[in-house]
């Protein structure tokens, strides 16, 4: 029996997740050859991530553990991104089996009420993999890492049913909510926020213009440039000499383009199975008032959250170099920026400052928790055999490497007997109050966009009521 | 006319959703005969302007000084209204 655990290890991810896929997909209905091309994608895809991100650790890692020696700046966790996170989790051993897992989650909540929001968005189940595969190496035990996946779904939706009324008015998106793992937990930070810069005279009113930030900042959205630019500073901070500085520049840039392609490979691959899957929940929710659970993708076109995201690639450089005991250094998410601030904007009414001393606190505390469960970051990529050359470097990424619930599970987990339980429990509950506090149409609320204001992102949010 | 028309399909990521409605597209154009070229990108992408394209779909909202005709990519998500979004695709396509 060992044996064939071991013959399974073995083969690796690569190898493993399409032909698992192949079998999902056929049983959801699909024609064999297309669910066989699919499944080839993925693994695919896999291979090409795994390429990248040797390429980011080999080009990337000396440059830091230069800059660690002599610069004493100790930034020697590398951010791998999200497209990076996102393989791990669906690679994990919980991710072979987080689309049953959460489809299931999902489904009994809709039955019992406790949620509204059917979650239709399955590229976005290696969230809750992600925590799920965390979770089991930490506890040694893929049972408890399918628990934490299936409490981590539960979280989501409650959060995304909480939300939805800020999202659907700000955004324009009548019935849809966004239960994404990346964006959805940092509603708990705003709206508290919200509610205490509504109360401090003077800087109540401050504001921002989107459109002259994006004018002016507009570059920090080039992801290739931003990795020419990091890799040239990065090489010389690390003392490479000329020649290694320019290849680091051309490398990084590729890192930025190439890595996000790769996954799109593996996306592709997980379309045909993911539309069966859909179809197969909405047949089971015919004519039920439901929201429509979507990427939060979808709401990053708003000015406000471009602006603040534009904004907060140089802040969170800055934090990351001065905060006291982080050792991320951020690249790869650099560029999700977005996905952090997408659901607060809302809750801010579209206010950019709020949202980028928001953003900040999100940041710094993510930073330690990104530094916190590097060690086991780094041994949930070595399990798909993503490895770093050498072993000075760590992985981590900022989505969700960075995220508060992340970091509540990977501290819970350290005690799963009492952790685990207490927090199916919370989530329930928290599911509970949400779904009671739910009327069938929403009444305004703090922080909700006020009649005065425009209410529709697209007719420019900064302009001042009456100015 | 003449040559393929050129869609450039947007999204947050220049992935996810987009990398959805980039298939459908496609396999509805080649079904219409309409001969496409579909690139994706990342809505920060399109603040410096789509000017090679005939038609941007997208999931998210658009930049304000993109002036190139667009369709909201959002039916193809949601599975809800995906005729006429594909409708509209057609006409904006043939009076480019």
């Amino acid at each position: 029996m060992s044996g064939v655990t071991q013959f399974i290890t073995s083969l690796g991810a690569a190898v493993v997740l399409p032909i698992l896929i192949f079998v999902f997909a056929v049983i959801l209905g699909q024609r064999p050859g297309r669910a066989f091309r699919s499944a080839l994608l993925i693994g695919i895809g896999f291979v090409g991530i795994g390429l990248v991100i040797n390429l980011l650790l080999e080009q990337l890692g000396p440059a830091a553990e230069g800059m660690a020696k002599r610069l004493q700046v100790d930034l020697t966790v590398i951010d791998v991104g999200w497209p990076s996170t996102s393989a791990i989790a669906f690679g994990s051993q919980v991710g072979a089996f987080v689309i049953p897992i959460g489809l299931a989650v999902n489904i009994v909540l809709l039955a019992v009420g406790l949620t509204r929001t059917l979650d239709i968005d399955l590229w976005n189940y290696w969230h809750i993999a992600f925590t799920g595969a965390l979770v089991a190496i930490v506890t040694d035990s893929i049972l408890w890492g399918f628990a934490a996946a299936a409490i981590h779904m539960v979280i989501l939706l409650a959060l995304a049913d909480w939300s939805a009324p800020w999202i659907q008015k700000y955004y324009n998106f009548p019935g849809i909510s966004l239960p994404h793992g990346t964006s959805a937990p940092y509603v708990f930070l705003a709206i508290p926020l919200n509610y205490l810069f509504d109360r401090i005279p003077k800087v109540r009113s401050w504001q921002a213009d989107p459109e002259a930030i994006q004018r002016r900042f507009g570059i920090f959205g080039e992801s290739i440039i931003l990795g020419l630019v990091l890799g040239i500073i990065l090489g010389i901070l690390g003392g490479l000499p000329i020649t290694g500085v320019l290849q680091l520049g051309i490398n990084l840039a590729a890192v930025m383009l190439l890595l996000p392609r790769m996954v799109s490979i593996l996306m592709e691959g997980l379309i045909p199975i993911s539309e069966a899957a859909r179809d197969f929940v909405q047949r089971r929710f015919p004519g039920r008032n439901l929201y429509i659970g979507l990427d939060s993708a979808i709401a990053v076109g708003a000015p406000a959250v471009i602006a603040t995201a534009l904004l907060m690639v140089p802040i969170t450089l800055a934090i990351a170099v001065v905060l006291p005991g982080n050792r991320v250094l951020p690249f790869g998410d650099l560029a999700t920026m977005p996905f952090i601030v997408c659901m607060m904007v809302p809750i801010f009414r579209g206010n950019i400052f709020r949202s980028v001393i928001a953003g900040a606190i999100a940041i710094a505390g993510g930073l330690y928790i990104a530094t916190w469960i590097s060690p086991t970051f780094t041994r949930a990529a070595n399990n798909v055999n993503f490895e770093a050359p050498g072993n000075a470097t760590q992985l981590s990424s900022l989505v969700d490497g960075a995220n508060p619930v992340t970091g509540v599970f990977y501290g819970l987990a350290q005690f799963p007997l009492v952790g685990m339980p207490l927090l199916a429990v919370a989530a329930l509950l928290f599911a509970w109050w949400v779904s009671r506090r739910q009327p069938e149409e929403p009444s305004p609320r703090e922080g909700e966009p006020r009649p005065e204001e425009p209410e529709h992102a697209r007719e420019e949010p900064q302009i001042q009521p009456g100015g | 006319m003449g040559g393929p028309k050129r869609i450039l399909i947007v999204c947050g990521t220049g992935i996810a959703t987009s990398t959805v409605v980039a298939r459908k597209v496609e396999e509805y154009c080649r079904e219409q005969g309409i001969e496409v070229i579909v690139d994706q990108a990342k809505v920060m992408e399109t603040l410096r302007g789509v000017e090679d394209y005939d038609l941007v779909i997208s999931t998210t909202q658009l930049p304000a000084g993109v002036d190139t005709p667009s369709v909201n990519g959002l039916p193809f998500l949601t599975g809800v209204g995906v005729d006429q979004a594909l409708q509209e695709i057609k006409e904006k396509l043939s009076a480019s």
